[in-house]
């Protein structure tokens, strides 16, 4: 009797552990690439991810935002790389025009966003010309500047600087008075380097653009040789009068360290940043001073001759052409762009959705953010143009920074860069 | 006989399979994308092929002279003279009976040997915050010995960005000659010198007329496969200045990087890949024309 109960438990048993195991989901193991710095909060939001999907598990993987779009684009061109890649907006319309990333209107049909694709800003930069969708907006931002108000008193600054002239004007102050940077900026020539955003800007604010496009539809520059000679003359005074140290000549990065540095202890009275940054300064400097107010405040660029302006930057999120679960990549990417993620994990960001974008508070700190937003461009012909941005951007960075080093005059960088921006443009048939 | 043969063919046949792999078949895939316009970007669909309009460019680029320069000059030749030299002298402290007597020798070879255990991007790491302008302890040392007024920017002024690169370089490559050096030094007979010392013969005459003939044939190997790694070398540049200022310290191996992976142009990056591959090929050319063959004499 014994050995009959054994054996029918061992078969019901077996016959349970056959068909629990036959009826089981197999895994999905989904690899995301991700290019910030918040690791640690990604992964927390991960782990949340892989608790509402049980069958779902994702590696989190991180690169350095330097390597992020050429190590991709070779993993995809022969069947590897991330199932999700973290992109910037400027590079999603090349990547999938290269093959490298899957169209999303299928993905975004067969399982809607909440409240549709009209909803994120940078739009335009997510897709060609025939409406196929290569990307999702992730993030928004636009760059501001960037006050140590402690170090403007000191100096005996009473306003935020309205010009550019101004701003040179406090920054030589600041350094004649305190004998402190004044406004230390990154003015490296490395790939993917920030003096493009500050070149741009001041470009943009005088009336003047790398990239227009003309009435009959082609692309062209709106900006000469001495336009730029003249901007990568203002950018070198401060190096020269010693406002912004030489050393920032190796320095491409907004978040570089030594500036990061100086602005927290109080070295450097003016800063130019985008929020993400600009918040691990704050967080800085409030975990190495707890309970003192912050001496920063953040205020918009200045006023060029025409207006005061920046770009609508930000993050994507795109899956790679070589994946295998594109379904359940696209749910990951959906879970990326929930209102939690931004709440919760990923703070130091801004949401790319109209509607979450409404409900975010700015605080104090991250007002003048907030009033740059109103005067920020997208790209546009940048991104609509024949030449890639990325080229374009490191071409701008390599020559800026040969004119602030003195290695070129800036007549010769300026019209070095104007021949290789036209020089790309026509390459790609304008 | 013919048995032999085959046995001696069987024997290399896995080598020279290793390097038709390896060697020889990514040799002409290179050249062959050296004639075309490949992008990264359009990697799957391949260039056009262009001739030698890659090749053209890059010799009549502006940059062309100011990358040989800097390769030869700066990069190659300045960093192997002086590891070389601080490598010999290096290797005679080393020798010497003063570090003996002190019972010091252990000690400085295993201290000499850290450099050379330090991984590059680490050396260069160390370098970049010693050197720092803000925080770095040169600067610290230079401003409160009164040498200098203000920070300098080793690795951004252009008149001390090469300097700070060779003295990386030649840091962490230095106690390879001095061990290599070291060991030369050693196998010669100490009769020689006491000899020479007898005859009344200086110091300088014992060095000039002794070791230096002694220490020629490791000297001239240890020259040329310095020659062979500096002049390849990628990392040191790379991780200290980017190539910059602007393209200031730029090299053949970082133009072939920044051709390839920051402005997409892996046709042309590749020509430059060529022409580099060229130029080492001279210097292979010359060391088993000339070098090895008297080397080879010399050791029978």
């Amino acid at each position: 009797m014994r050995k009959w109960t054994l054996a029918l438990t061992a078969v019901v048993l077996g016959a349970a552990f056959t068909i629990g195991h036959a009826m089981a989901q197999p895994t999905v193991n989904l690899t995301f690439r991700f290019n910030d710095t918040e690791e640690k909060e990604m992964r927390a939001a991960l782990d949340r991810f892989e608790k509402e999907n049980p069958g779902i598990k994702v590696e989190l993987q991180r690169i350095g935002w330097r390597d992020a779009r050429d190590q991709f684009l070779r993993e995809a061109s022969v069947g590897q790389g991330p199932d999700v890649v973290h992109m910037a907006q400027v590079w999603v319309k090349e990547m999938g025009q290269a093959g490298a990333l899957l169209p999303l209107n299928d993905l975004m049909k067969k399982a809607p966003l909440p409240n549709g694709f009209d909803d994120f800003v940078a739009r335009e930069l997510a897709q060609d010309k025939k409406g196929v969708i290569f990307g999702l907006p992730w993030t928004t931002d636009t760059w501001a500047m960037v006050y140590r108000t402690d170090v403007l008193k000191e100096a005996g600054i009473t306003k935020l600087p309205d010009t550019w002239a101004e701003l040179h004007d406090d920054s030589a102050q600041i350094t004649k008075r305190t004998g402190k940077t004044g406004f230390g900026f990154p003015a490296g020539g490395s790939a993917s380097g920030a003096i493009w955003f500050l070149a741009n800007y001041y470009w943009w604010s005088n009336g003047k653009s790398m990239v227009v496009e003309k009435p009959d539809g082609t692309y062209g520059m709106n900006l000469t040789a001495a336009d730029i000679a003249e901007s990568m003359h203002y950018f070198k005074s401060f190096l020269t009068e010693g406002h912004n140290p030489t050393s920032n000549l190796s320095a491409s990065d907004a978040h570089d360290p030594a500036i990061l540095q100086a602005l927290v202890s109080g070295k450097q009275g003016i800063g130019t940043m985008p929020p993400n940054t600009y918040k691990q300064v704050l967080e800085t400097y409030a975990a190495a001073n707890p309970g003192k107010p912050l001496p920063f405040v953040s205020g918009p660029f200045p006023k060029g001759s025409v207006t005061r302006t920046s770009n609508i930057g930000g993050r994507m999120l795109g899956i790679n052409i070589n994946s295998k679960h594109p379904a359940e990549a696209w749910k990951l990417i959906q879970y990326l762009a929930s209102e939690p993620i931004f709440t919760t994990y990923y703070t130091t960001q801004f949401p790319a959705q109209r509607s979450l974008l409404k409900k975010v508070d700015f605080g104090v700190e991250l007002k003048g953010f907030a009033e740059q937003l109103g005067y920020a461009r997208t790209w546009g012909p940048y991104s609509d143009g024949p030449a890639p941005i990325g080229a374009m951007w490191n071409a701008t960075g390599r020559a800026f920074s040969a004119a602030l080093s003195g290695q070129r005059s800036e007549k010769d960088a300026a019209e070095e860069l104007v021949q290789t921006v036209s020089k790309l443009m026509k390459s790609r048939g304008q | 006989m013919r048995g032999g043969r085959l046995f001696i063919a069987l024997m290399l046949a896995p080598a020279f399979l290793i390097l038709g792999l390896f060697y020889v078949y990514p040799t002409f895939q290179n050249l062959a994308i050296s004639l075309t316009d490949l992008s990264l970007l359009r990697l799957k669909v391949g260039g056009n092929f262009i001739g030698l309009d890659n090749y053209r460019e890059f010799v009549q680029s502006p940059e062309f002279g100011h990358l040989l320069f800097n390769t030869v000059i700066w990069l190659t030749a300045l960093s192997v003279i002086l590891r070389l030299v601080i490598g010999l002298g290096m290797a005679l402290l080393l020798d010497s009976p003063v570090l003996k007597r002190l019972r010091m020798s252990t000690v400085a070879k295993l201290a000499i040997l850290v450099p050379w255990a330090t991984p590059p991007i680490v050396a260069v790491v160390i370098w970049r915050w010693m050197l720092d302008a803000q925080n770095g302890v040169v600067n610290g040392v230079l401003q409160s010995l009164g040498i200098v007024d203000h920070p300098v920017a080793f690795f951004a002024d252009l008149r001390t960005v090469w300097p700070s690169i060779v003295t990386v370089i030649v840091w962490n490559t230095v106690p390879l000659v001095a061990i290599s050096l070291l060991a030369s030094l050693q196998s010669i007979p100490d009769e020689l010198n006491e000899a020479a010392e007898l005859d009344g013969a200086t110091r300088w005459q014992q060095f000039r007329h002794i070791t230096l003939p002694f220490l020629m044939p490791t000297i001239t190997v240890l020259t040329l496969m310095s020659v062979f790694w500096t002049f390849n070398n990628f990392v040191y540049v790379w991780l200290a200045t980017g190539a910059g200022p602007g393209t200031f310290t730029n090299v053949l191996a970082t133009e072939i990087y920044i051709k390839a992976f920051v402005d997409f142009r892996m046709g042309y990056s590749s020509a430059v890949g060529m022409v580099m591959a060229l130029v080492m090929a001279v210097f292979g050319v010359v060391y088993y024309r000339f070098i090895a063959p008297s080397e080879l004499k010399d050791s029978l």
